[in-house]
């Protein structure tokens, strides 16, 4: 499927209908962010990453990383793509990216969102032709079984058969860890049945955190080998 | 205002629109956590009182109080209104009810949102005549002034004016300068120019919890 027949694969900012140019101030943030701060790492996606620096794991695990947080809540893979194009990938060379978005794109099918994300990590690669990436599969939503779940994980089988051929991305999927075997997901672990509560996240970032550990001690660091 | 013409006080479950059903699922889950809980206090309101469940501060403050959250990211004041109408109140009778609701009411004017809150300050005391209800001012949003802190505003001085005469309910203004010199909101405060940081739940969470403590200990409604 080309990008231009695939609508999530279309860079798109967000619309401010609301009126408090929230979308638009937070994206100015983070290219300012990227003049101020040389990360080793960059997590971008939606508000499964965003949420994620409100909680004590990124404060444990990802800050002592030298991780940038570049999530928006409600994006889709439009207006990450859209964000990356338009100065989020200036002035920074992280050494590993962390991206997770898609289950906000209500408008669109299962092999759309995949075309979408392929479409992100493909510009991740042109941008950052040294970084690895790591693609988080989209999480189960809702209490009980759903269309939007079928969704999700029809979308992360998609990226496991995808992602190989793109060269050097993980694909790291922890969904199976949320769905009980009645089918219910907890408020335990997800709040809304959507957001991660603090031990949802522990699900998620233990994995997440010896995935990058090993993958930056695979990466040579390029600035520092430049001062040298 | 009349709550047939007043959108924002007229009851509307939350439609489905995304279709994994997370709104009724987080309604009935607050329905049967209400059965047999006996909780003191009562949280209700949008993604500002939800949130504050999933930090520490909630565990250290209100917890310890036998505190419910019934809070809903996105909820308006007529969904809360709906919820209210629809079993939320039918097992409990807490001493305090605090609402914090408002701010996305989207498209409705300032007198309409106040009509909203109104509206559940009236339902509460209805059911639950013997509760005092503390109504939160809501917050300035956005990192630049924008029409929506204008709106916000005036909502908070209507609600104020509402709730003098009435001796069952108190307002709060939480605020505790969030809003800088140059205008401008910081996203140490709210990390997405609406939603608050843990840091600033803490600021928020202080005089609300005196506050609190204040009227169980008063235990006058
Ligand atoms: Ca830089």
């Amino acid at each position: 499927m080309s990008e231009e027949e695939n609508p999530a694969a279309e860079p798109l900012p967000v619309q401010d209908v609301q009126g408090d140019g929230r979308w638009m101030s937070q994206h100015n943030r983070f290219v300012q962010e990227c003049k101020d701060a040389e990360p080793d790492v960059l997590f971008v996606g939606d508000s499964m990453v965003q949420l994620m620096q409100q909680y004590e794991v990124w404060r444990e695990l990802f800050s002592p990383l030298h991780a940038l947080n570049f999530g928006i809540g409600g994006d889709t893979t439009n207006n990450v793509l859209w964000r990356l194009q338009n100065g989020e990938l200036e002035n920074i060379r992280p050494r590993v990216v962390v991206l997770w978005v898609g289950t906000n794109n209500h408008e669109h099918t299962a092999e759309q969102v995949t075309g979408g994300i392929v479409a992100i990590v493909q510009l991740l690669h042109s941008r950052l032709p040294k970084a690895k990436i790591i693609v988080l599969a989209l999480l189960p939503r809702g209490e009980l079984p759903n269309p939007l779940r079928e969704k999700n994980s029809a979308v992360n089988n998609y990226l496991r058969a995808a992602l190989p051929r793109l060269g050097p991305v993980q694909f790291l999927d922890v969904s199976g860890g949320f769905v009980h075997s009645d089918g219910t997901v907890s408020c335990r672990d997800m709040f809304d049945f959507l957001h991660l509560t603090a031990s949802g996240y522990s699900v998620v970032a233990t994995p997440l955190h010896e995935l990058l550990l090993q993958l930056l001690e695979e990466t040579p660091q390029e600035r520092r080998a430049s001062l040298v | 205002m009349s709550s047939d013409s007043n959108p924002a006080a007229t009851p509307t479950p939350c439609e489905d629109v995304q279709g994994d059903g997370r709104w009724m699922s987080m309604h009935h889950r607050f329905v049967s956590d209400s059965k047999g809980k006996e909780p003191e206090v009562l949280f209700v309101g949008d993604s500002l009182v939800q949130l504050l469940h999933e930090f520490e501060v909630w565990r250290k403050l209100f917890s310890p109080l036998h505190t419910l959250n019934f809070g809903i990211g996105g909820d308006a004041t007529q969904h809360v209104l709906w919820r209210l109408t629809n079993g939320e109140l039918d097992h409990i009778n807490p001493k305090v009810v605090v609402l914090w609701v408002g701010t996305n009411n989207h498209g409705h004017t300032p007198e309409q949102i106040c009509g909203g809150i109104m509206a559940i300050v009236n339902v509460i005391n209805q059911r639950l005549p013997q509760t005092h209800i503390l109504v939160l001012g809501i917050l300035p949003r956005g990192k630049s002034p924008n029409p929506l802190r204008d709106r916000n505003a005036k909502v908070n001085e209507l609600v104020q004016v509402e709730l003098a005469s009435l001796s069952y309910t108190s307002f709060l203004n939480v605020d505790p300068g969030f809003i800088h010199s140059d205008g401008s909101i910081s996203h140490q405060d709210l990390y997405d120019y609406l939603h608050l940081t843990p840091h600033a739940y803490q600021k928020v969470c202080q005089p609300l919890h005196a506050r609190v403590k204040a009227l169980l200990e008063a235990h006058v409604p």
